[in-house]
């Protein structure tokens, strides 16, 4: 774990949409709209400061967000941040060190068998038996909840497309009719809540497109509650309503997608003659922070408020050649690497630029 | 049906589905075994249908009338001896010693023979069925059958996470005790199917090679001290259908002990060939290491008890019906077998299996699926 000075600080959305940066003090409890702290009188999934050592290494340092009935939850995170340990809590394969998760009021381990009457769950690598036929492992899981309707197997396997292979043997299946056939398994019990861990792992666009089709309709035309985790920021940003971003076991923000994407100021994209001096001259105003940019000859300009002309002017000034200006839509992925400083570790950052500032 | 049903029916399911291959290569390989001592039977003795029925009593009286031969050629060799000082091997049934010592063994035999007959008592190797309960549901088959058994059961839980399927089987409604308990009883229920077939297969052998189903009722002897020798004090005689039960009972309880601990290692294995690799080498390797250190401890002791408590090693009572196999009639040593024995090693068996099972669900209900 890094020192706490040098780790980004927290972003905590507060009732009023606001955006403070900084840690909760111990025993702090945030009120209801934030997700960080006391739950939501219709929270489906409570996680109250969730705690898991694996041996010396802490996976989850005192989680703690709710997920209300209906909505479409993103949960986001790096590789290593404590999703899936997070969900295999909430699924009962592990229990906490400390805090509790509970789904529909039930503690997810004291009380597993009533919370698990809730869920459907498909995990990132997902489970099957290879030597039945897609149908008879609905069968199977069918009767892990007590009854096999086989109208409903029919159905599921109609709604994840796999109608035609259905009487194949699941060690025929590719990746992605696998992860099809695992979303029917955990449709299989009819749940309020539908957990879903990197669900597109294995799924071609196409399969993409329709898991993200039928995701929607399952929201809205059935009222689901969707647990959706993923790294694949575009999935979240199409999907979910809200998120939660988790970064080496700590929840780094969370609050409805919206205002995470738009509380955060201003984003430009400049291409410039000189880049070199283009990040000097606009390092030196107050109020804006530039990178390299991704594309040749061009710099990221982040900025509190609209700066646009102002930089503009001040490029031309100091004699740099300015041959656009783009003010571009704060993305997802700028909030979580911002959140996360992941360019800063990752193989795939520019070697020559400088490192991507992580901080807010 | 309950989900605790639903789940056994589940595990049946798997267990049949997953391994259908090995069910058929085992009776392929019983029915091969038949059918070459079929085959044999006919080109020996010249005939496809079975011999004429022996019934016991004709069994026991040869055998009383050849005791009878050896006790009167023995008493002639003694009286052309010089001094009577001779010294017996082998093949004669009152077993080696003084020319004394022998005949009174064989005098012995006879004695229990008569009383044999005489209470209608039939030896337990003597009947088609108890026979085929001693010979069938233990030795060499049961010694087979335990380590297929076990092979399966360390699978149960280790070959869920190999599948990746034990994330789907604990997230659903049952509880861990009632996943554990369902692939347990599946797997004995599989189990004691697997030994009834067996069973019945070598009865119908037996019955074949004796020329008749013989008696289904009636009475058994069997020894009660191994250590001394059978007589009618020292013998109990059982109803027949008790005996095939108490051989069933036997070696139910030693493919419930090996596949509770099969289950144990499944239990602690996080792969399924892990938990087949532990499982086989602690089967078959375990019985000749305890062979090895008791000869060694005998070797050093110069005591052949010395050695005795490794009896008691779950892997050398897997099958307690060895213990009274071969305890019967005028069969003079019987050392180490009988009920006795029998009583001690399902005893031994039954803390084994206990414990077994309690360790397999104590560290299963708080086991963590990390991935």
């Amino acid at each position: 774990m890094p020192a706490l000075a040098e780790r980004p600080p927290l972003i905590c959305l507060v009732e009023d949409g606001r955006t403070t940066a900084g840690r909760p003090p111990a025993g702090h409890e945030f009120h209801s709209g934030a997700m960080l702290g006391s739950v939501p009188p219709m929270a489906i999934v409570e996680v109250s400061r969730l705690t898991k050592n694996f041996g010396r290494l802490r996976a989850l340092d005192q989680v703690t967000f709710a997920v209300e009935e209906g909505e479409v939850f993103g949960f986001l995170g790096p590789n290593g941040a404590g999703k899936t340990t997070t969900i295999r809590i909430m699924l009962g394969l592990l229990h906490p060190d400390g805090g509790s998760v509970k789904i529909g009021g039930h503690d997810c381990w004291g009380e597993h068998g009533r919370a698990a009457r809730l869920f459907g769950a498909t995990l990132e690598q997902p489970g099957l038996y290879g030597y039945l036929s897609g149908r008879d492992n609905l069968r199977l899981f069918a009767r892990m909840l007590g009854r096999v309707d086989e109208d409903q197997i029919t159905n599921l396997l109609a709604l994840v497309g796999m109608t035609e292979r259905a009487d194949d043997k699941v060690k025929r299946y590719s990746m992605g009719m696998r992860q099809r056939l695992a979303l029917a398994q955990a449709l299989l019990s009819k749940p309020r809540l539908l957990v879903l861990d990197e669900p597109t792992n294995g799924l071609d666009p196409n399969g993409i497109h329709g898991l993200r089709l039928l995701l929607r309709r399952l929201a809205t035309e059935q009222e689901l509650t969707i647990f959706f985790s993923s790294h694949l920021l575009s999935e979240v940003e199409e999907l979910c309503d809200r998120v939660v971003v988790l970064h080496r076991g700590e929840v780094r923000a969370a609050g409805p997608l919206s205002e995470l994407m738009n509380v955060k100021g201003f984003v430009y994209r400049i291409d410039v003659s000189d880049v070199a001096r283009a990040l000097e001259v606009i390092n030196g105003m107050e109020g804006a922070r530039a990178e390299r940019g991704t594309l040749k000859d061009s710099v990221m300009v982040h900025a509190e408020s609209e700066l646009g002309r102002l930089i503009n002017h001040a490029l031309v000034s100091a004699g740099i050649g300015v041959d656009q200006l783009v003010r571009t839509q704060r993305g997802l992925e700028d909030i979580y690497i911002q959140l996360t400083g992941a360019p800063e570790a990752s193989p795939l950052s520019d070697p020559t630029g400088p490192p991507a500032a992580a901080t807010a | 049906m309950t989900l605790f049903g639903q789940l056994v029916r589940i595990e049946l399911m798997k267990l049949w589905r997953s391994r259908r291959l090995i069910f058929a290569v085992l009776f392929g390989l019983f029915a091969l075994i038949a059918l070459g001592l079929y085959g044999y039977y006919v080109y020996s003795s010249h005939r496809a249908s079975p011999p004429p029925q022996t019934p016991w009593r004709t069994l026991v009286q040869q055998d009383l009338h050849n005791d009878q031969q050896q006790i009167q050629n023995l008493q002639r060799i003694k009286e052309q001896a010089p001094g009577g000082n001779v010294r017996v091997g082998g093949p004669f049934g009152g077993g080696e010693g003084s020319i004394d010592n022998v005949i009174a063994g064989l005098q012995r035999a006879v004695r229990n023979d008569q009383y044999l007959l005489d209470n209608d008592i039939a030896p337990v190797q003597a009947v088609p069925i108890t026979l085929a309960a001693i010979f069938g549901l233990g030795g060499i088959i049961m010694f087979l059958l335990t380590r297929i058994f076990g092979w399966l059961a360390s699978e149960e839980i280790a070959g869920e996470r190999s599948n990746r399927t034990i994330a789907i089987l604990l997230s659903r409604p049952a509880t861990r005790s009632q996943v554990l308990a369902a692939k347990a009883v599946a797997s004995f229920v599989l189990g004691l199917a697997v030994v009834l077939i067996t069973f019945v297969i070598v009865y119908l052998v037996l019955a074949f090679a004796f020329g008749a189903a013989g008696p289904l009722a009636g009475r058994a002897a069997i020894v009660l001290d191994g250590n001394k020798p059978f007589s009618p004090d020292n013998m109990i005689a059982i109803p027949i259908p008790i005996v095939v039960l108490m051989c069933l009972g036997a070696s139910m309880l030693a493919v419930l002990c090996v596949q509770g601990m099969s289950m144990l290692i499944s239990v602690v294995s996080s792969r399924s060939a892990v938990a087949i690799g532990i499982t086989l080498a602690v089967l078959f390797g375990a019985p000749v290491l305890s062979g090895i250190t008791g000869g060694i401890i005998r070797l050093i002791s110069g005591q052949p008890n010395s050695a005795d408590f490794l009896k008691y090693a779950f892997f050398n009572v897997l099958a307690p019906v060895d213990g009274i196999a071969g305890s019967i009639g005028s069969v003079g040593n019987t050392t180490g077998r009988g009920m006795d024995e029998f009583v001690r090693q399902v005893a031994t068996l039954t803390v084994w299996t206990v414990a077994f099972y309690v360790a397999a669900w104590a560290l299963f209900y708080r086991r963590e699926e990390v991935s």
